[in-house]
């Protein structure tokens, strides 16, 4: 379980997060919500230690990730930021090998290489094991990526933006990747996620942030009813409660429609 | 395998290369052409794999694809250090510091530098993969304009001595200074060989490194310290450089078919020691000394940076 406390940071004089408490339990799925600028990312890459806290603590099964050192960190918490592009040309095996590197410090063993396999099995990526990741789409990049986030083999892994530019088939893909990470390994997941249905319909934590700090924060339909997210984002929101899910309809607004 | 045919490749053309150059018109004289020949070869071998090495790995850790050290103004330091112990100590200068001393000062000196880069430029989030460039250019400027301010002080046969410094040349190269340089680049690649199998990773840029478990920080450093060192016995042992690095990298790049620093480091020495051999066996051969080996390198590497950056500007 990750906990964050009391955690801010600033910018100078500027504060970007302030305050914030959170919870992350084992084995779950939760997504951070909440507009631009809320602090949702920077809370993200503080629990992936990219960035240091100007004040707070964030303790991962109650130890300090702080006192850990980098290569042990790595072993527990795996982190995949936005890829706007990249023009390296590594074939997708090649950068899920990467994924190995905490274990092995570059030295593939017998372990590795069926690491590397299962995370390419598990996003069914096996028609593209040699292809170049500056060849193939968007979608099947960030697949790549996730597969190389995968095979790193952590308890833990926080996307940044995972369905970023990503079409609804592949978006649909890497949140039932999400999925099984937490159903079927156990992982427990971390992601900030725009796209509100998405996060309703795959999550089972939501964590809403506004102005830097936590605004609500519990299961989906503790966080997804009209009011709280009404004023999460300032718009007039919808709940379509169906079957399958609950569905947020916020595309027209009140006196607004044409 | 094809990788190993292409860096196979290489190497047997760099051996044809060298054999060519060092025996081609001697008269098998092994007194004095050989030797005198072999020395240059030794110091274009040492030099390539300085400004191959350096080279590739400032990219890494830049990067971008079109920043070296010598772009971003390292080499303009080392000459502004000269103009100025010339200055100081006027042409004595070679006397009171001799090699060791200038050669100390000139390391000392460009570690220095890559702090201040350091410091400057790869702290914080890469935003813009232009502005560095466009930094580093301006620093080369100002600081070579203070160097020729400082030009304009000295006697001209000061400056005599400064321009020995400033032209890439394979013949003023003593032994001496040849087995201290070959010593310092085995000790780099021995200390960086350690950072081989990182390169890789923190070619995916300082976050994903460091959540992969790259103390990316620590090796960034590392790694500038040795590209300093690097850069120091280049410019010393040959002379500066300037746009040959980019060239250099960008070719093996290419050559290479892959990102792996195994493969991308050997093909960009051998790169650099194939231009100089190039570029050294046109002038004697072909030119017949109505050229010199720096004019020939920067007219085909400036070309090609010239090229590279306006194709840069359409992806970027």
């Amino acid at each position: 379980m990750i906990k964050v406390t009391a955690l801010s940071k600033s910018y100078g004089n500027r504060p970007i997060l302030s305050d914030v408490r959170a919870e992350f339990s084992k084995g779950h799925l939760t997504s951070l919500i909440g507009p631009n600028g809320a602090g949702k990312s920077t809370l993200l890459m503080l629990i992936a230690r990219l960035l240091a806290p100007t004040s707070g603590i964030i303790t991962i099964d109650g130890t300090d990730i702080a006192s850990l050192a980098v290569g042990d960190y790595a072993r527990r918490v795996a982190t995949l930021r936005q890829r706007p592009d990249c023009n390296l040309r590594l074939s997708v095996e090649e950068l899920v090998t990467f994924g190995r590197f905490p274990h092995s410090r570059g030295r593939l063993t017998a372990e590795d290489r069926r690491a590397v396999d299962e995370a390419i099995d598990f996003l069914s990526l096996e028609p593209l094991r040699s292809a170049l990741i500056d060849e193939i789409s968007g979608g099947q990049r960030q697949m790549a990526f996730l597969a190389m986030t995968i095979a790193q083999e952590t308890e833990c892994l926080l996307l940044d933006e995972p369905l970023n530019n990503l079409d609804m088939k592949h978006a649909v893909q890497i949140m039932q990747a999400l999925r099984m990470l937490c159903d079927e390994l156990g992982r427990t997941v971390i992601a900030v996620i725009h796209d509100i249905n998405f996060a309703a319909n795959y999550s089972d934590h939501i964590v809403a942030m506004k102005d830097g700090a936590v605004h609500t924060a519990g299961s989906v339909s503790e966080v997804v009813t009209g009011s709280g997210l009404g004023e999460l984002y300032g718009l007039d929101l919808e709940i379509v409660e169906r079957q399958q899910g609950r569905l947020c309809n916020y595309f027209t607004q009140k006196g607004k429609t044409r | 395998m094809r990788r190993r045919v292409s860096l196979l490749v290489a190497f047997v053309g760099i051996a044809a290369l060298s054999i060519a150059f060092v025996l081609v018109g001697s008269g098998l004289d092994f007194a004095y052409i050989i030797p005198r020949r072999l020395t240059k070869l030794a110091a274009m071998i040492v030099g390539g794999i300085a400004v191959g090495l350096s080279s590739i790995v400032f990219q890494t850790i830049a990067g971008n694809r079109i920043l070296t050290p010598a772009v971003m103004g390292y080499e303009a330091v080392y000459l502004l250090l000269q103009a100025l112990l010339v200055l100081i100590l006027g042409t004595s200068s070679l006397m009171v510091l001799g090699d060791y001393g200038n050669f100390l000062a000139s390391i000392l000196m460009m570690v220095a530098y890559s702090l201040v880069i350091h410091h400057w430029l790869f702290k914080g989030p890469q935003v813009d993969t232009g502005q560095p460039l466009l930094v580093g250019l301006v620093l080369t400027m100002v600081i070579g304009t203070f160097t020729q301010f400082v030009q304009l002080r000295i006697s001209p046969g000061e400056f005599a001595i400064f321009q020995g410094f400033s032209l890439i040349s394979f013949d003023r190269v003593e032994p001496v200074q040849l087995l201290w340089s070959t010593g310092l680049v085995t000790l780099v690649c021995l200390a960086g060989s350690r950072s081989l199998a990182v390169l890789d990773l923190m070619a995916l840029g300082r976050d994903q490194a460091l959540s992969l478990g790259v103390d990316y920080q620590r090796h960034a450093r590392l790694l500038l310290g040795l590209i300093a060192v690097l850069v120091a016995v280049s410019t010393s042992l040959i002379g500066p450089t300037a746009f040959m690095g980019v060239f250099v990298a960008n070719l093996a790049y290419a050559c290479a078919k892959s990102e792996r620093h195994r493969m991308t480091l050997p093909l960009g020495c051998l790169t650099a020691i194939g231009m100089f051999l190039i570029a050294q066996l046109s002038v004697e051969h072909v030119f017949n000394y109505r050229t010199t080996v720096g004019i020939l390198i920067n007219l085909a590497c400036g070309a090609w940076f010239l090229v590279l950056t306006l194709r840069f500007r359409d992806i970027a």
